[in-house]
Protein backbone atom coordinates (compact mmCIF):
# COMPACT_ATOMS: atom_id res chain seq x y z
CA UNK A 1 0.00 0.00 0.00
CA UNK A 2 2.81 2.43 0.95
CA UNK A 3 4.66 1.74 -2.28
CA UNK A 4 1.55 2.35 -4.39
CA UNK A 5 0.70 5.44 -2.33
CA UNK A 6 3.83 7.32 -3.46
CA UNK A 7 3.20 6.67 -7.19
CA UNK A 8 0.25 6.90 -9.56
CA UNK A 9 0.47 3.26 -10.69
CA UNK A 10 3.00 0.46 -11.03
CA UNK A 11 3.04 -3.00 -12.50
CA UNK A 12 3.39 -6.38 -10.84
CA UNK A 13 7.05 -6.84 -11.77
CA UNK A 14 8.02 -3.43 -10.39
CA UNK A 15 6.25 -4.05 -7.07
CA UNK A 16 7.80 -7.50 -6.83
CA UNK A 17 11.32 -6.01 -7.16
CA UNK A 18 10.60 -3.16 -4.79
CA UNK A 19 9.05 -5.32 -2.08
CA UNK A 20 11.40 -8.30 -2.56
CA UNK A 21 8.45 -10.69 -2.48
CA UNK A 22 7.81 -13.93 -4.35
CA UNK A 23 5.13 -13.72 -7.09
CA UNK A 24 2.81 -16.05 -5.17
CA UNK A 25 3.12 -14.09 -1.95
CA UNK A 26 2.55 -10.75 -3.68
CA UNK A 27 -0.45 -12.15 -5.59
CA UNK A 28 -2.08 -13.23 -2.31
CA UNK A 29 -1.57 -9.79 -0.75
CA UNK A 30 -2.89 -8.02 -3.84
CA UNK A 31 -5.96 -10.26 -4.10
CA UNK A 32 -6.89 -9.40 -0.49
CA UNK A 33 -6.34 -5.69 -1.08
CA UNK A 34 -8.45 -5.88 -4.25
CA UNK A 35 -11.27 -7.64 -2.37
CA UNK A 36 -11.18 -4.88 0.26
CA UNK A 37 -11.49 -2.32 -2.55
CA UNK A 38 -8.10 -0.72 -1.84
CA UNK A 39 -6.29 -1.74 -5.02
CA UNK A 40 -7.40 -1.72 -8.65
CA UNK A 41 -5.88 -4.46 -10.80
CA UNK A 42 -5.92 -3.99 -14.57
CA UNK A 43 -4.89 -6.94 -16.72
CA UNK A 44 -3.89 -6.15 -20.27
CA UNK A 45 -1.63 -7.27 -23.11
CA UNK A 46 1.26 -5.06 -24.16
CA UNK A 47 2.99 -6.21 -27.34
CA UNK A 48 1.31 -9.62 -26.93
CA UNK A 49 2.72 -10.06 -23.43
CA UNK A 50 0.50 -10.18 -20.31
CA UNK A 51 0.81 -7.12 -18.13
CA UNK A 52 -0.72 -6.44 -14.72
CA UNK A 53 -1.08 -2.77 -13.77
CA UNK A 54 -1.86 -1.83 -10.17
CA UNK A 55 -3.06 1.37 -8.56
CA UNK A 56 -4.62 2.47 -5.30
CA UNK A 57 -8.33 3.23 -5.50
CA UNK A 58 -9.74 6.41 -3.91
CA UNK A 59 -10.92 4.28 -1.00
CA UNK A 60 -7.41 2.80 -0.69
CA UNK A 61 -5.75 6.20 -0.75
CA UNK A 62 -8.18 7.64 1.82
CA UNK A 63 -7.78 4.61 4.08
CA UNK A 64 -4.00 4.89 3.89
CA UNK A 65 -4.18 8.59 4.84
CA UNK A 66 -6.44 7.72 7.77
CA UNK A 67 -4.07 4.97 8.88
CA UNK A 68 -1.19 7.46 8.64
CA UNK A 69 -3.06 9.93 10.87
CA UNK A 70 -3.92 7.26 13.42
CA UNK A 71 -0.35 6.02 13.54
CA UNK A 72 0.89 9.59 14.02
CA UNK A 73 -1.57 10.04 16.88
CA UNK A 74 -0.47 6.79 18.54
CA UNK A 75 3.19 7.84 18.44
CA UNK A 76 2.49 11.39 19.65
CA UNK A 77 0.56 9.98 22.64
CA UNK A 78 3.45 7.79 23.75
CA UNK A 79 5.15 8.93 26.99
CA UNK A 80 8.60 10.44 26.39
CA UNK B 1 12.15 9.05 11.28
CA UNK B 2 8.72 10.69 10.91
CA UNK B 3 5.98 9.16 8.75
CA UNK B 4 6.36 11.95 6.17
CA UNK B 5 10.11 11.31 5.94
CA UNK B 6 9.52 7.57 5.52
CA UNK B 7 7.18 8.20 2.58
CA UNK B 8 9.73 10.59 1.11
CA UNK B 9 12.43 7.93 1.51
CA UNK B 10 10.26 5.36 -0.30
CA UNK B 11 9.55 7.86 -3.08
CA UNK B 12 13.29 8.55 -3.48
CA UNK B 13 14.05 4.82 -3.46
CA UNK B 14 11.48 4.34 -6.23
CA UNK B 15 13.05 7.09 -8.39
CA UNK B 16 16.51 5.64 -7.73
CA UNK B 17 15.38 2.13 -8.65
CA UNK B 18 13.73 3.24 -11.89
CA UNK B 19 16.72 5.32 -13.05
CA UNK B 20 19.47 2.84 -12.15
CA UNK B 21 19.64 1.72 -15.81
CA UNK B 22 21.97 4.59 -16.79
CA UNK B 23 19.83 5.66 -19.77
CA UNK B 24 19.33 9.13 -18.31
CA UNK B 25 23.11 9.49 -17.88
CA UNK B 26 23.79 8.36 -21.47
CA UNK B 27 21.40 10.93 -22.92
CA UNK B 28 22.59 13.77 -20.67
CA UNK B 29 26.19 12.84 -21.50
CA UNK B 30 25.53 12.82 -25.27
CA UNK B 31 23.75 16.17 -24.94
CA UNK B 32 26.76 17.76 -23.21
CA UNK B 33 29.09 16.11 -25.77
CA UNK B 34 27.07 17.70 -28.60
CA UNK B 35 27.59 21.15 -27.08
CA UNK B 36 31.33 20.43 -26.86
CA UNK B 37 31.42 19.18 -30.48
CA UNK B 38 29.37 22.19 -31.62
CA UNK B 39 31.71 24.72 -29.98
CA UNK B 40 34.73 22.82 -31.36
CA UNK B 41 33.26 22.97 -34.88
CA UNK B 42 32.67 26.69 -34.47
CA UNK B 43 36.24 27.23 -33.24
CA UNK B 44 38.04 25.08 -35.79
CA UNK B 45 35.83 25.17 -38.90
CA UNK B 46 33.79 28.35 -38.49
CA UNK B 47 30.58 26.27 -38.48
CA UNK B 48 28.44 28.93 -36.82
CA UNK B 49 25.09 27.12 -37.00
CA UNK B 50 26.32 24.40 -34.57
CA UNK B 51 23.65 25.33 -32.02
CA UNK B 52 21.07 23.61 -34.25
CA UNK B 53 22.53 20.22 -33.21
CA UNK B 54 21.83 20.45 -29.45
CA UNK B 55 18.61 22.36 -30.15
CA UNK B 56 17.04 19.50 -32.14
CA UNK B 57 18.61 16.79 -29.96
CA UNK B 58 15.76 16.58 -27.37
CA UNK B 59 13.15 16.23 -30.15
CA UNK B 60 15.04 13.26 -31.59
CA UNK B 61 16.28 11.70 -28.38
CA UNK B 62 13.18 11.83 -26.15
CA UNK B 63 11.25 9.28 -28.32
CA UNK B 64 14.43 7.13 -28.45
CA UNK B 65 14.78 7.37 -24.63
CA UNK B 66 11.13 6.33 -24.14
CA UNK B 67 11.60 3.44 -26.56
CA UNK B 68 14.83 2.35 -24.79
CA UNK B 69 12.99 2.46 -21.43
CA UNK B 70 10.25 0.25 -22.93
CA UNK B 71 12.67 -2.26 -24.46
CA UNK B 72 15.44 -2.38 -21.84
CA UNK B 73 14.12 -1.25 -18.46
CA UNK B 74 10.45 -2.23 -18.34
CA UNK B 75 10.82 -5.91 -19.27
CA UNK B 76 13.46 -6.26 -16.55
CA UNK B 77 12.19 -4.28 -13.57
CA UNK B 78 8.65 -3.37 -14.57
CA UNK B 79 6.88 -0.08 -15.07
CA UNK B 80 6.01 2.73 -12.71
CA UNK B 81 4.01 5.85 -13.39
CA UNK B 82 5.05 8.62 -10.99
CA UNK B 83 1.86 10.48 -11.83
CA UNK B 84 0.99 14.14 -12.01
CA UNK B 85 2.42 14.83 -8.53
CA UNK B 86 5.86 13.47 -9.44
CA UNK B 87 5.96 15.26 -12.79
CA UNK B 88 4.70 18.49 -11.22
CA UNK B 89 7.42 18.43 -8.60
CA UNK B 90 10.14 18.09 -11.25
CA UNK B 91 8.48 20.75 -13.40
CA UNK B 92 8.21 23.07 -10.38
CA UNK B 93 11.96 22.76 -9.71
CA UNK B 94 12.79 23.22 -13.40
CA UNK B 95 10.49 26.22 -13.86
CA UNK B 96 11.70 27.71 -10.55
CA UNK B 97 15.32 27.52 -11.70
CA UNK B 98 14.45 28.94 -15.14
CA UNK B 99 12.51 31.85 -13.64
CA UNK B 100 15.31 32.58 -11.13
CA UNK B 101 17.91 32.53 -13.93
CA UNK B 102 15.80 34.70 -16.24
CA UNK B 103 15.06 37.08 -13.38
CA UNK B 104 18.76 37.58 -12.67
CA UNK B 105 19.53 38.13 -16.38
CA UNK B 106 16.65 40.58 -16.78
CA UNK B 107 17.61 42.63 -13.73
CA UNK B 108 21.24 42.86 -14.82
CA UNK B 109 20.35 43.27 -18.50
CA UNK B 110 17.93 46.12 -17.81
CA UNK B 111 20.31 47.72 -15.33
CA UNK B 112 23.21 47.47 -17.76
CA UNK B 113 21.19 48.82 -20.70
CA UNK B 114 20.15 51.81 -18.59
CA UNK B 115 23.81 52.42 -17.86
CA UNK B 116 23.48 51.73 -14.12
CA UNK B 117 26.93 51.56 -12.59
CA UNK B 118 26.18 48.65 -10.27
CA UNK B 119 24.68 46.58 -13.10
CA UNK B 120 27.64 47.26 -15.39
CA UNK B 121 30.05 46.25 -12.63
CA UNK B 122 28.06 43.09 -11.96
CA UNK B 123 27.81 42.29 -15.69
CA UNK B 124 31.60 42.64 -16.02
CA UNK B 125 32.00 40.44 -12.95
CA UNK B 126 29.73 37.78 -14.49
CA UNK B 127 31.54 37.89 -17.83
CA UNK B 128 35.02 37.66 -16.32
CA UNK B 129 33.99 34.87 -13.90
CA UNK B 130 31.57 33.01 -16.19
CA UNK B 131 33.40 29.66 -15.85
CA UNK B 132 33.22 29.87 -12.04
CA UNK B 133 29.56 30.92 -12.09
CA UNK B 134 28.57 28.14 -14.52
CA UNK B 135 30.44 25.63 -12.32
CA UNK B 136 28.68 26.78 -9.14
CA UNK B 137 25.32 26.89 -10.99
CA UNK B 138 25.74 23.35 -12.35
CA UNK B 139 26.75 22.06 -8.92
CA UNK B 140 23.66 23.70 -7.35
CA UNK B 141 21.24 22.45 -10.04
CA UNK B 142 22.55 18.88 -9.99
CA UNK B 143 22.48 18.87 -6.18
CA UNK B 144 18.82 19.97 -6.17
CA UNK B 145 17.91 17.16 -8.62
CA UNK B 146 20.11 14.66 -6.74
CA UNK B 147 18.35 15.48 -3.46
CA UNK B 148 14.84 15.47 -4.96
CA UNK B 149 15.24 12.27 -6.96
CA UNK B 150 17.57 10.49 -4.53
CA UNK B 151 20.07 9.92 -7.37
CA UNK B 152 23.36 10.27 -5.50
CA UNK B 153 25.50 10.03 -8.65
CA UNK B 154 24.15 13.46 -9.70
CA UNK B 155 26.16 14.93 -6.78
CA UNK B 156 29.23 13.34 -8.37
CA UNK B 157 28.44 14.79 -11.80
CA UNK B 158 27.83 18.21 -10.22
CA UNK B 159 31.16 18.03 -8.43
CA UNK B 160 32.96 16.95 -11.63
CA UNK B 161 31.44 19.88 -13.55
CA UNK B 162 32.34 22.28 -10.76
CA UNK B 163 35.96 21.05 -10.53
CA UNK B 164 36.46 21.24 -14.33
CA UNK B 165 34.93 24.72 -14.66
CA UNK B 166 36.76 25.91 -11.52
CA UNK B 167 40.09 24.61 -12.91
CA UNK B 168 39.20 25.97 -16.35
CA UNK B 169 38.76 29.44 -14.87
CA UNK B 170 42.20 29.52 -13.27
CA UNK B 171 44.34 27.76 -15.88
CA UNK B 172 42.20 28.82 -18.88
CA UNK B 173 41.00 25.52 -20.35
CA UNK B 174 38.86 26.14 -23.48
CA UNK B 175 35.13 25.63 -22.85
CA UNK B 176 34.84 22.94 -25.57
CA UNK B 177 37.44 20.72 -23.84
CA UNK B 178 35.63 21.08 -20.52
CA UNK B 179 32.29 20.14 -22.13
CA UNK B 180 33.79 17.23 -24.09
CA UNK B 181 35.37 15.83 -20.89
CA UNK B 182 32.15 16.17 -18.88
CA UNK B 183 30.04 14.64 -21.67
CA UNK B 184 32.47 11.77 -22.14
CA UNK B 185 32.62 10.92 -18.40
CA UNK B 186 28.81 11.04 -17.98
CA UNK B 187 28.20 8.96 -21.16
CA UNK B 188 30.76 6.32 -20.17
CA UNK B 189 29.38 6.10 -16.63
CA UNK B 190 25.89 5.73 -18.16
CA UNK B 191 27.04 2.80 -20.32
CA UNK B 192 28.75 1.17 -17.31
CA UNK B 193 25.51 1.52 -15.32
CA UNK B 194 23.54 0.07 -18.26
CA UNK B 195 25.85 -2.97 -18.46
CA UNK B 196 25.57 -3.52 -14.69
CA UNK B 197 21.80 -3.16 -14.90
CA UNK B 198 21.45 -5.69 -17.75
CA UNK B 199 23.67 -8.16 -15.85
CA UNK B 200 21.81 -7.64 -12.57
CA UNK B 201 18.33 -7.94 -14.07
CA UNK B 202 18.25 -10.50 -16.88
CA UNK B 203 15.11 -10.74 -18.98
CA UNK B 204 12.52 -12.95 -17.24
CA UNK B 205 11.76 -16.14 -19.16
CA UNK B 206 8.27 -17.07 -20.44
CA UNK B 207 7.07 -18.76 -17.22
CA UNK B 208 8.26 -15.90 -15.05
CA UNK B 209 6.28 -13.42 -17.15
CA UNK B 210 3.12 -15.50 -17.01
CA UNK B 211 3.28 -15.90 -13.25
CA UNK B 212 2.15 -12.25 -12.98
CA UNK B 213 -1.18 -13.38 -14.33
CA UNK B 214 -1.89 -15.39 -11.20
CA UNK B 215 -3.12 -12.22 -9.46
Amino acid sequence: MTQLYVVESADFLFLQHQLQMTPGNLSTHLSKLEKAGYVEIVKEFIERKPHTALKLTKKGRDSFKEYQQKLKQVFSNLPK
Amino acid sequence: MSKKNSLRAIEKKTYMFYHQDGLLDIFIGIYVLLFGIGISLMTFTDFSTWFVIPAIFPAIMIPIWISAKRRITMPRIGYVNFGVRGVNKMMAIFIGLMVAGLGVFMVFGLGASMGEGWALTLRDFFVSNSMLIIGIGALSVSSIFAYTMGLKRLYGYGLLIFVLFFTGHFITIPLEYVLLTIGFVITVSGFVLLMQFIRKYPLPQGDEINVQESV
